[in-house]
């Protein structure tokens, strides 16, 4: 743990000194917080149950955007700078390497999220909006949603870029590779595999299969995740 | 502790159909300096990332201080360090942040890290810089900063893939007196990829040349000329061409006039000088001087790299 810990001070230390990366944080939380409170303003609360999901919906956005930019950077600056080099002549073991690359992306994609609510609330406030901002979080689905599939979302785009990043090795291209990850979650509700639903019970259970994806995706990465097979993608 | 710092064996290395490491034997005895030489593309690299277990051999074995960098990976990594030719620094962080980092890493308290970090960047005069960030500095300095890093957990193994690349004089300087007072110290024990001939030839105890992945020659950079043609300078009298291509025949040796009374002999081995002069004497040359020439290490570098190159 000590280790793990080491080495996300490393990554966080790295991040406030990115200059790109706070613009992209900034961004995300404030369009993510402020929009979909202008877009509602008019509506002053009867816009029903799947205006709630799309309000809840961008502060999934904000995860997405924050952790799909977060987690390749987080690999792709080691390789252009060398670093991973280094980190691989250390004793750090490639999974602790690998995993606090996964775990900075998450708290820093989930952070995003929680921050968004924040700006929402605050802006809902200034705004005068009748208190509809609070709609999603004072419904259970909406709340699951909120708290524990943006989460789950959160894990998952942060083993899927951080993946991505050790295979791709531009960032532009490694962002899109992990857009693209996440909008394949739709796949088997437009191929009509599976059936949306806004109960909590679904919402409920959706959130937990997704969350056991994410952490599925995650064990799997740091078992495949070998040192001689980071060199070779090195020296590609 | 006695034994081998390193112990290849039979080690290759392919990438696809390419061979950059070939059937390399080798073996570093502990606390010596070890100059691993060879041009761009040689090989050193990728043995330097095969030692400390970064990539797998395609075949052979090898071992650091009798362990598989493999499967004991952590603990070869825990007693070496390496500085690669691509320094690989956090440019976002300090000087200071980088070698904390890097303490950390090396699992040393924060009170004996700090001391460290200080002692070290005190040695390669980054001190008052140490709050800067790594990405305003120099090629030397990151250098500099570099070689901190890597003495930074006093390791027993210090590996250094072209230390000085990128300095000026007066950081050549420093480097290689630094280098010289580490391997003065203690048990350490030093692998040094270098392409400064003079340098290795002054530092290293025993030197490599390696080409296209393959050992060309190994042993003390004194010597190492030894092992190949050497050239002696002659001062004969009495001596005529047909005389001289007959002993030459006879001595195994390539014998040339220089000028006056002075003759020049290739010989391939020592003892072919006693045979010759024993010539000479028996075909009633007067023999006045027998000088053997100094043949530098980068002489012998040149001789086996640059007759590579032309196979």
């Amino acid at each position: 743990m000590s280790d793990l810990r080491t080495m996300m001070a490393k990554e966080f230390a790295e991040l406030r000194g990115n200059r790109r990366f706070l613009w992209v944080f900034l961004v995300a939380v404030m369009a993510m917080g402020v929009l979909p409170t202008l877009t509602f303003a008019n509506h002053h609360g009867h816009f029903g149950a799947l205006g709630t999901i799309l309000l809840v919906l961008y502060v999934l956005f904000a995860t997405v955007a924050v952790g799909a930019n977060t987690a390749p950077d987080l690999v792709l600056h080691e390789r252009v700078g060398h670093t991973l080099d280094y980190l691989l002549t250390t004793r750090l073991s490639a999974r602790v390497i690998f995993g606090a690359k996964v775990a900075t992306a998450f708290i820093v994609g989930y952070v995003a999220a929680m921050l968004a609510i924040g700006v929402q609330l605050v802006a809902a406030a200034i705004l005068g909006g009748h208190g509809f901002q609070w709609l999603y979080l004072a419904v259970p689905g909406g709340r699951i949603i909120a708290f524990g599939m943006t989460a789950d979302v959160s894990l998952y785009v942060a083993v899927i870029g951080t993946f991505v990043a050790l295979r791709v090795g531009e960032q532009r291209a490694a962002y899109m590779v992990t857009l693209l990850s996440v909008g394949l979650l739709t796949v088997p509700f437009i191929a009509g595999w599976l059936r949306l639903s806004l109960t909590t019970a679904w919402i409920g259970h959706a959130a937990m299969w997704l969350g056991a994806m994410a952490v599925v995706l995650g064990v799997i990465g740091s078992r495949i995740f070998r040192r001689d097979m980071l060199v070779l993608y090195l020296q590609e | 502790m006695d034994g081998n710092a390193i112990e290849c064996q039979g080690v290759e290395r392919r990438f696809g159909t390419r061979v950059a490491v070939d059937q390399l034997d080798l073996t570093v005895p502990r606390g010596s300096v070890f100059g691993f030489l060879g041009p761009n593309g040689a090989g050193k690299t990728t043995t330097v990332r095969m030692l400390v277990g970064m990539l797998r051999p395609s075949a052979g074995t090898i071992r650091v201080f009798g362990h598989d960098p493999l499967s004991e990976g952590e603990w070869v990594r825990r007693h070496s360090a390496v500085m690669l030719d691509n320094v690989g620094l956090y440019e976002r962080l300090s000087a200071w942040q980088n070698l904390l980092f890097a303490a950390r890493v090396a699992q040393l308290t924060a009170s004996e890290g700090q001391r460290r970090i200080e002692e070290a960047l005190r040695r390669v005069d980054l001190w008052d810089r140490r709050f800067d960030r790594v990405s305003g500095f120099s090629k030397g300095m990151r250098q500099k900063l570099g070689l901190a890093r890597a003495l930074l957990a006093d390791p027993e193994l210090l590996i250094l893939d072209e230390p000085t690349a990128g300095l000026d004089p007066s950081n050549i300087v420093m480097v290689r007196e630094l280098l010289v007072s580490l391997a003065e110290e203690s048990e350490r024990s030093i692998f040094l990829c270098t392409h400064l001939l003079a340098e290795a030839q002054r530092i290293c105890d025993r030197v490599a040349i390696i080409q296209r992945g393959r050992l060309l020659a190994v042993g003390d950079p004194n010597r190492l000329g030894g092992q190949g043609l050497a050239t002696v300078r002659l001062t004969l009298t009495g001596m005529h061409p047909d005389t001289a291509a007959r002993i030459a025949l006879a001595a195994h040796v390539e014998l040339s006039r220089a000028e006056g009374h002075d003759w020049r002999a290739a010989v391939s081995e020592h003892d072919d000088i006693e045979h010759l002069v024993a010539a000479l004497v028996n075909a009633g040359v007067g023999v006045r001087a027998v000088v053997p020439e100094q043949v530098s290490l980068e002489d012998e570098y040149m001789r086996l790299v640059g007759g590579e190159e032309h196979v």
